[in-house]
């Protein structure tokens, strides 16, 4: 075995990085990335006067309707892609080149889980920037929008952390790529909302943080359980 | 541990539900031989070497590396242990050179030795061109010499390798024997598992033969040869063929013939022909070939079949294991 000076760092922090550059390289990220907020824009334009509220004449900025349509699609994104994306490399025997090697399981799962998380991130503060950069271009009072805007993201991570954690764990139910979709699609989205509840019902009167809190907690068990279910799992 | 051994195995059980895919194996392997693991399929063979490689935590029994038990201190054994998957899976969107500096970077090694390493095999296993295409684009072939490729890439002081010739061209299973063999030469050893006898002898200096979970027999290809009585075969070609071949058969120890080309005879022994009766026969047959008026070019006792000693080997273990 040969050593020396130059030894990579953390394996962590490695399988990271690669799992970074897998996903931002990917067909999906490209449509997450670009075509989703050009489509996002063509939607705004053709809303009904009543709607649209770039000049002040409706409800919504421009940056609302991109952090609506957003928050509507990004966990579902997130939590279907890293879903699939284990599923499909435990079938085809991926995780066992990495198995032999000197780090541990969990690194494999919080690995995806970051690269997920930021990815899709990365997604929604392209949106938000848009539709922010599309009130100034339109004449819409932008100055408290951006506080609403970073509201909005900081909300939008906690659910894509949510989503892409239930995402692991389901990836590491079954190795059947139609089960973990539904179980995803039925089960996993109704557990995003589960941190919002106590503030929907009125219980603290910090919502934001209260939901953020509880939605680091879920993470933390969630991923936890996928990483015992891996440990579980032979090859 | 058994003086001389790298790899000890006592023991050895693994099972799935009420299916024992694995009862009781014992194995020594020495340190700085060639080993080949032969069994039929679904005998148990990958069983064996996931346990060994860390990829199964559960069984019962031991398993020690280098005095290591494989359970105990993975990572000390992870770095002693090259290892090759039945199918070894990429991630597609890799390319060959990013898929070998993440996984060498994975094992410990330091980036300028991964790529001296890198360069060497990828010219050495004919994939230098490919260096730069995505996995998804290789032949199932290159995708298995890369399998062997990150299996080697940290020069591991026991290679641990999962049916590594199938799916290989001929040019190519050559290649990988002689990597086998230099491995050896460096000071490594080699565990390597087939289903099929001959492509073990080439290199190996010592076999396990494993069927239904259990080891049937361990030692040299020659020594496995002696414990089986195998029927000894004679190969005849005439250069002028005798006026009849009756005799071919008629012989007290011969126990019949097949022409398998113009002019060549395979004339089979009755079963426990020993050497010297073998030899009578080869004169007897020559004596007659010649008082029948033919000519021979070539006379000569035929290698052992392999293929028919595996059989033998595999039938007798699961006749053991039959209840009466």
């Amino acid at each position: 075995m040969t050593r020396g000076r130059e030894t990579p760092g953390s394996p962590a922090l490695m399988l990271l990085r690669d799992e970074l550059l897998g996903f931002a390289s990917s067909r999906v990220m490209l449509v997450l990335w670009a075509v989703l907020p050009a489509l996002t824009i063509l939607g705004y334009f053709v809303l009904p006067e009543s709607l649209a509220g770039a000049t002040g004449r409706g409800p919504l900025s421009a940056t609302a309707f991109m952090a609506l349509i957003m928050s509507s699609v990004a966990g579902t994104v997130a939590a279907l892609l890293v879903g699939v994306d284990i599923v499909s490399e435990r079938n085809r025997n991926v995780y066992d080149l990495l198995l032999i090697r000197p780090l541990r399981r969990e690194h494999i799962l919080w690995a995806k889980f970051g690269a997920v998380t930021i990815s899709v991130s990365v997604a929604c503060i392209v949106s938000l920037s848009v539709g922010l950069a599309l009130d100034a271009l339109l004449g819409a009072p932008v100055a408290g929008a951006i506080g609403d805007a970073l509201r909005a993201l900081a909300s939008m991570v906690g659910v894509i952390a949510l989503s892409a954690a239930v995402g692991v764990f389901f990836g590491m139910v079954t190795r059947s790529i139609l089960v973990a979709v539904i179980l995803i699609l039925y089960i996993g989205q109704n557990l995003a909302f589960v941190p919002m509840l106590p503030g929907l019902l009125g219980i603290l009167p910090d919502r934001f943080w209260l939901t953020m809190s509880i939605t680091a907690a879920l993470v933390g068990v969630i991923m936890w359980l996928a990483g015992v279910l891996f440990r579980r799992s032979e090859p | 541990m058994a003086a001389g051994s790298l790899v000890e195995v006592r023991g050895l059980r693994k099972r799935y539900g009420y299916y024992a895919a694995l009862d009781g194996i014992d194995l020594d392997i020495r340190e700085g031989e060639v080993f080949g693991y032969v069994g039929p399929n679904g005998a148990g063979k990958t069983t064996t070497l996931k346990v060994m490689a860390g990829l199964i935590g559960k069984f019962e029994g031991a398993v020690a590396i280098a005095g290591v038990q494989v359970t105990r201190d993975r990572s000390e054994t992870h770095a002693l242990i090259g290892y090759l998957p039945q199918s070894a899976g990429f991630q597609s969107w890799r390319t060959v050179e990013s898929a070998l500096r993440s996984l060498g970077a994975l094992s410990r090694v330091p980036a300028s030795v991964v790529e001296q390493r890198m360069d060497e095999l990828l010219e050495r296993f004919q994939l230098g061109q490919a260096r730069g295409r995505k996995i998804r684009q290789l032949s199932g072939g290159m995708t298995r010499k890369l399998g062997l490729i990150q299996a080697l890439l940290h020069r591991p002081r026991l290679l641990i390798l999962d049916e590594p010739l199938e799916g290989l061209d001929p040019a190519s299973r050559a290649l990988l024997k002689e990597v086998i063999r230099e491995r050896q030469r460096d000071g490594a050893t080699v565990l390597f598992s087939s289903h099929i006898l001959g492509d073990v002898q080439d290199v190996a200096d010592r076999v396990g033969v494993l069927c239904d979970g259990k080891m049937v027999t361990t030692g040299s290809i020659r020594e496995l040869v002696a414990e089986v009585d195998l029927p000894l075969e004679i190969g005849v070609e005439f250069s002028t063929p005798p006026g009849q071949t009756a005799f071919l058969s008629e012989g007290p120890a011969l126990a019949g013939a097949t022409q398998v080309g113009r002019g060549v005879w395979s004339v089979r022994l009755r079963e426990g022909t020993g050497p010297a009766a073998a030899d009578d026969a080869i004169h007897a047959l020559v004596e007659q070939t010649l008082h029948h008026g033919g000519r021979l070019r070539r006379i000569a006792a035929a290698e052992p079949n392999l293929d028919q000693l595996f059989a033998r080997l595999i039938e007798r273990a699961r006749a053991a294991g039959r209840p009466s």
